[in-house]
C-alpha cells in the first residue's frame, strides 16, 4: 500500500513563514499536492463518518491510563512534539528542534513559534512542563505516559520557546518517547480543569476539535479554523479540509463493514482478515494495512516453571506446531509471519527464520530428549506421572476470532507431537487475573510502543517483578544478566550504530533462547470508501490521520 | 420507594367488587385494608427484596470473577498500569477498603438513591441509565408488541387452515424459537443491509433503524409465544363453547376472533413478564451487533470493566424493569380473564 504523499516537508519554524505559507497555500488551494493515487483537487468540507471497533475511552485524555483506544481518538486533537516519518526518523512537529548534551543527561527542545491551543493559551515552554507533571503526577494515574517519562527528573522553562530536560539517566528512547499521543501536549489551562471536565474535552492544537461525547455512540469533533502546526510530513498547511469528524462506536465487525458498504460510514478500523478479503472485491471498498510499532504479536513461553524451564522442550513446543499454514489460511493473506521479536516497522528489528522452522519430527526428538519419552492413552506424553501439558489463557479481547482460530490449530498439530495445550477464553479482566497467578504456561499479550526500548519492557528481568496489582510486562519471565546489560545500555546509548548492535544482540538472545515464538506484526488494518482521499497512518503510533483527508463527491 | 398509604375502604362497599378487587381483610392491629392495597404492598415489599438481592449477588459475584478493578478501570491492556497509578485508582475509588466495608458503604449509597459514579465512563450512574434507558424499553417493547402480532397472526391462521398449516406453523415456530439472537441479527445484516441495502445495519430510534433490531429481537420470542398461543387457541376451538357458538350459527372467524382469541392471549400474557425478562437480556447482544446505545451494551462493557456501580445501576433497573411488568401482566391477567377475579 503506498500513500499519496511521501513528500517530506520541514516544518516551517517561524511564525512568518507559517503564516505567508498558510496564505499561500489557501490561495491556490494545495496546488503541489501530488496526485498518484487520488487523483484530484482536495475539496475542502464534509463530515467524515469513522467507526471504530476498538473499546470506546474512558477519557479522552490520553494522559490518564493510556490504550490504543484513547490513540486512535486522540490523534486527531492533540500532537506530541515529535513525528516519525515512514524511514523511520523523528521528525519536528510541535518542537522544531532539539538537542541532548555530550552525557546524555540533558535535552533541550525548542518549539515551534506562533503555536496557538484551541483555548487560546499560547504552545510555550511552560506548557510542555505542566504536560511533563500532568503525566508524572500520580493523581493523573497515567501509564503508558508515565513508563515513557519515567527518566525525566526535572523540566525548566528556559525562556519563552526552550524547554530543558534534565533525565536521571540517558535515555536513547526520549524522542521516541515523544512521539506517541500518550504524551501529547495539552493546553495547560485546560488541564488544570478537574480531570472528569478534561477526560470530556481535552484541548489541544490539533486539526480537530472535541465538540460532544455522547457515551456508547459517538464523539464529534469540528475542524480547528486556526490550525497552523502540522507535522513535517504533512501533505498541506493551514486548517484540515474535513468540516467534521463523527467517530462511532461500532463493536461489531460485521456491522461495521455493512455500514461501510452502506455508505453510512467512510474509515472503519479493526478491519477482521474475512473482511478484507471481501472488500478485495469491492471497486469502492479500498484496504489500509498499517502494523502497530512495538511488539511482533507473539506467543511467550513461561520459563519460570515446568516444563518450559526446560530449553530444549521450548524448542520442542516450537517445533511442533505449524504456524505457517495456519497464519495462511486463516489469514486470508491479510498477515505476513514474523519470526523477529519487534515489529515489522521497526527499523531494528532483527529476524531469524531458520529457528521456526515447523519440524515434527525434530520436536520428537528434542522431547525424547528431555525425558518426556512415555504416552498415555490419550497419546499426551508424560514424564514422572505428569502429563506434558501447557496452560494457555487467551484474552477475547485482544485475540481476534482468526487468532483464536490458529491457536486451535496450534492445539491441533502441537498434539502430534504429544503435548496437550489447553486453550483457556477469557475477558480481560479474568485474563489479567490468570497472569498475576503465574497460572499460564504460554500467553500472547499485545504491546504498542515506538522503537525497540519495548524489549527492555518486554525481557528485562526487572519487569518481571510484578506491579501492586500483580501484572508484569515480561511474560516469559527470562532473567539474564546479560540480556539486562544489554537493554540497559541500549536504552542509555543515542548512536545509532552502537544502539543498533546493542539491540541485535538482545534479539538474538531472546530468539535463539526460544523464549518467545513469534506469530505475526500487532494487525491494524483500516477499509475506506473510495471517496476518501489523503488517508494516512501516523508512522508513530499507526493511528489514522484525518488532517490530509477530503470527501470527493 | 417509599409505602402507599393504606385506603381507608368506604362504608358499605360491597364484599366483592367487579373490579377485580377481593374481599376486605382486617389486619391485627384493627386497620382494614382492600385487597388492591394489600397485594400493592406485598408487591412493594417483594421488589425491595428483590432489590437487594440483586445488589448484594452483583456486588459479591463480580468480585469472584478473577480480575482487578483498578487494572481495568486504567484502561487494561496497552497500558500496563504504574503502580502509583493503581494506588491512586484504588483510593479514589475506595477499593482498599475491607470488602465488608466496601459492601455497607455501596448499600448505604443505593438506600439513599445513590447510584454511584460510573468507573468507566466517569459519569453519575442514574445520569447513564436516564440516557440509556429510554432507547432499550423502546426496542423491548416494540420487539414485545411484533412478537404477540406475528405469534396470535400465526396462531390464528394455523387455527383456521387444518392440519397442515399446523405442521408448518409449529415447525416456523420452533425454528425461531431456537435461533440465536446474535446469529439471526447478524443474517438480518447481511440480508437486508449487505445484499438487498433497503436499512442500515447500524440501528437508530427513525423508523427504518428500528426494524431490524426489533425483528432479531421479536423473532424468537414470537416462537416461543405462538407455541403456547396456538395450542390454547386449539383447545378453545374444540371446547364446548365453541361448539356452541357455531351451533348458534357462528362462523369459524367469529369463533376464533370472539371466543378463541381471549384464551390463546392468556398464557401469552402470562408469559409477557418473563418474555420483557428475556428481551432484556437479548438487548444485550443485539444493541452490541446494531451499534445501538442502551443498557444491553452498556451492560456488557460494564461488565467486560468490572465497573461494578454501573453492572449494579443496570441490574437494579432491570430487576425494577423486571418487577413493574410482572405486576403489570398479573393485572392484565385478571382483567382478561374474570375466573381470576374470584380466586
Amino acid at each position: 500500500m503506498s500513500f499519496p504523499f511521501r513528500t517530506p516537508r520541514r516544518a516551517v519554524v517561524s511564525a512568518a513563514g507559517a503564516v505567508a505559507a498558510v496564505v499561500l497555500l489557501a490561495g491556490c488551494s494545495a496546488g503541489g499536492t501530488g496526485s498518484e493515487e487520488n487523483a484530484g483537487e482536495p475539496v475542502s468540507g464534509g463530515n467524515l463518518v469513522y467507526a471504530t471497533g476498538d473499546a470506546e475511552p474512558t477519557c479522552l485524555d490520553p494522559h490518564v491510563g493510556g490504550n490504543y483506544p484513547q490513540a486512535l481518538a486522540a490523534s486527531q486533537y492533540l500532537e506530541p512534539l515529535v513525528s516519525k516519518n515512514d524511514d523511520g526518523e523523528i521528525i519536528p512537529w510541535l518542537a522544531g528542534e532539539w538537542q541532548e548534551s555530550e552525557d546524555g543527561l540533558t535535552w533541550t527542545f525548542t518549539l515551534r513559534e506562533g503555536v496557538q491551543f484551541t483555548d487560546g493559551t499560547p504552545l510555550n515552554a511552560e506548557a510542555v512542563k505542566a504536560n511533563i507533571a500532568h503525566v508524572q503526577d500520580p493523581e493523573t494515574a497515567s501509564s503508558t505516559g508515565y513508563l515513557a517519562l519515567q527518566k525525566i527528573e526535572s523540566a525548566e522553562a528556559v525562556d519563552d520557546l526552550t524547554l530543558k530536560l534534565n533525565l536521571k539517566a540517558p535515555d536513547s528512547a526520549l524522542l521516541e518517547s515523544f512521539s506517541m499521543p500518550w504524551v501529547a501536549i495539552q493546553s495547560p489551562k485546560a488541564l488544570e480543569r478537574s480531570q472528569e471536565e478534561n477526560c470530556a474535552a481535552p484541548v489541544g492544537t490539533g486539526p480537530f476539535i472535541v465538540e460532544d461525547w455522547v457515551k456508547q455512540d459517538s464523539i464529534t469533533m469540528v475542524r480547528n479554523e486556526n490550525y497552523n502546526s502540522p507535522p513535517a510530513d504533512a501533505a498541506h498547511e493551514g486548517p484540515a479540509y474535513l468540516e467534521s469528524i463523527t467517530w462511532k462506536f461500532i463493536p461489531e465487525s460485521a456491522t461495521r463493514y455493512a455500514a461501510l458498504q452502506a455508505g453510512e460510514v467512510h474509515v472503519i478500523d479493526n478491519a477482521q482478515p474475512d473482511t478484507i478479503a471481501a472488500a478485495e472485491n469491492n471497486d469502492v471498498i479500498k484496504h489500509l494495512d498499517a502494523p502497530r510499532p512495538g511488539a511482533s504479536n507473539r506467543l511467550e513461553l513461561n520459563t519460570s516453571k515446568a516444563p518450559f524451564n526446560d530449553p530444549l522442550v521450548r524448542e520442542a513446543f516450537v517445533r511442533a506446531v505449524n504456524v505457517n499454514d495456519g497464519v495462511s489460511s486463516l489469514f486470508f493473506g491479510t498477515a505476513e509471519r514474523s519470526y523477529s521479536p519487534l515489529s515489522s516497522v521497526e527499523p531494528l528489528g532483527y529476524s531469524d527464520e531458520s529457528l521456526f522452522g515447523y519440524d515434527p519430527a525434530e520436536a520428537n526428538r528434542l522431547l525424547d530428549e528431555a525425558g518426556w519419552t512415555e504416552r498415555d492413552a490419550e497419546g499426551y506424553r508424560v514424564k514422572d506421572g505428569e502429563r506434558l501439558s501447557l496452560e494457555f489463557p487467551v484474552s477475547t479481547n485482544q485475540s481476534i476470532p482468526a487468532e483464536q482460530s490458529l491457536f486451535e490449530q496450534l492445539q491441533a498439530t502441537a498434539k502430534e507431537a504429544g503435548f496437550e495445550i489447553k486453550l483457556n477464553l477469557l475477558d480481560l479482566s479474568s485474563w489479567y487475573g490468570a497472569l498475576a497467578e503465574n497460572d499460564y504456561n504460554l500467553v500472547s499479550a499485545p504491546y504498542t510502543k515506538v522503537g525497540p526500548d519495548v524489549l527492555r519492557i518486554l525481557f528485562h528481568s526487572d519487569s518481571t517483578v510484578p506491579a501492586p496489582s500483580g501484572y508484569f510486562a515480561n511474560l516469559s519471565q527470562v532473567k539474564l544478566d546479560e540480556l539486562d546489560e544489554l537493554l540497559t545500555k541500549g536504552s542509555e546509548t543515542s548512536d545509532p550504530a552502537d544502539r543498533a548492535a546493542l539491540y541485535e544482540e538482545a534479539q538474538k538472545i531472546v530468539l535463539e533462547g526460544y523464549y518467545i515464538l513469534p506469530l505475526y506484526d500487532q494487525q491494524n488494518h483500516f477499509l475506506y470508501r473510495s471517496e476518501v482521499s489523503g488517508l494516512r497512518a501516523l508512522p508513530t503510533v499507526s493511528t489514522p490521520a484525518f488532517y490530509d483527508v477530503w470527501l470527493n463527491s | 420507594m417509599s409505602g402507599s398509604t393504606p385506603e381507608q375502604p368506604a362504608p358499605g362497599r360491597p364484599a366483592l367488587s367487579d373490579d377485580g378487587r377481593g374481599p376486605a381483610r382486617t389486619l391485627a392491629d384493627g386497620v382494614r385494608l382492600p385487597t388492591t392495597v394489600r397485594w400493592l404492598l406485598a408487591k412493594v415489599v417483594g421488589a425491595v427484596f428483590v432489590l437487594w438481592a440483586v445488589a448484594t449477588l452483583i456486588f459479591f459475584g463480580i468480585r469472584l470473577i478473577p480480575g482487578d478493578p483498578a487494572e481495568a478501570i486504567l484502561g487494561g491492556p496497552g497500558s500496563q498500569a504504574s503502580p502509583e497509578a493503581l494506588e491512586q485508582v484504588r483510593r479514589d475509588y475506595g477499593l482498599d477498603q475491607p470488602l465488608l466495608v466496601q459492601y455497607f458503604t455501596q448499600l448505604g449509597r443505593l438506600v439513599q438513591g445513590d447510584l454511584g459514579d460510573s468507573y468507566s465512563l466517569r459519569m453519575p450512574v442514574a445520569e447513564l441509565l436516564g440516557n440509556q434507558l429510554p432507547g432499550t424499553l423502546l426496542l423491548s417493547a416494540l420487539a414485545l408488541l411484533v412478537a404477540w402480532l406475528l405469534a396470535l397472526g400465526l396462531a390464528g391462521w394455523s387455527t383456521l387452515n387444518g392440519k397442515a398449516a399446523a405442521v408448518v406453523a409449529s415447525g416456523l415456530e420452533i425454528a425461531a424459537a431456537a435461533v440465536p439472537h446474535f446469529w439471526l441479527a447478524s443474517i438480518l445484516i447481511l440480508l437486508f443491509s449487505n445484499t438487498l441495502g433497503w436499512l442500515p445495519p447500524v440501528s437508530t430510534n427513525s423508523a427504518d433503524g428500528l426494524v431490524l433490531p426489533v425483528l432479531a429481537l421479536a423473532l424468537p420470542l414470537a416462537g416461543f409465544l405462538g407455541q403456547v398461543m396456538r395450542e390454547s387457541m386449539l383447545n378453545a376451538m374444540t371446547s364446548p363453547f365453541a361448539l356452541s357458538a357455531r351451533a348458534r350459527g357462528e362462523g369459524e372467524t367469529g369463533v376464533l376472533f370472539r371466543h378463541a382469541l381471549r384464551h390463546a392471549a392468556l398464557p401469552g400474557i402470562a408469559l409477557s413478564g418473563w418474555a420483557f425478562g428475556s428481551l432484556l437480556s437479548g438487548a444485550v447482544v443485539v444493541e452490541s451487533i446494531f451499534a445501538r446505545p442502551g443498557l444491553g451494551r452498556t451492560l456488557l462493557n460494564a461488565v467486560t470493566l468490572r465497573d461494578i456501580p454501573l453492572v449494579t445501576g443496570v441490574a437494579l433497573v432491570s430487576a425494577l424493569a423486571y418487577v413493574v411488568v410482572m405486576a403489570a401482566s398479573d393485572v392484565a391477567e385478571r382483567a382478561a380473564d374474570p375466573r381470576l377475579r374470584a380466586a
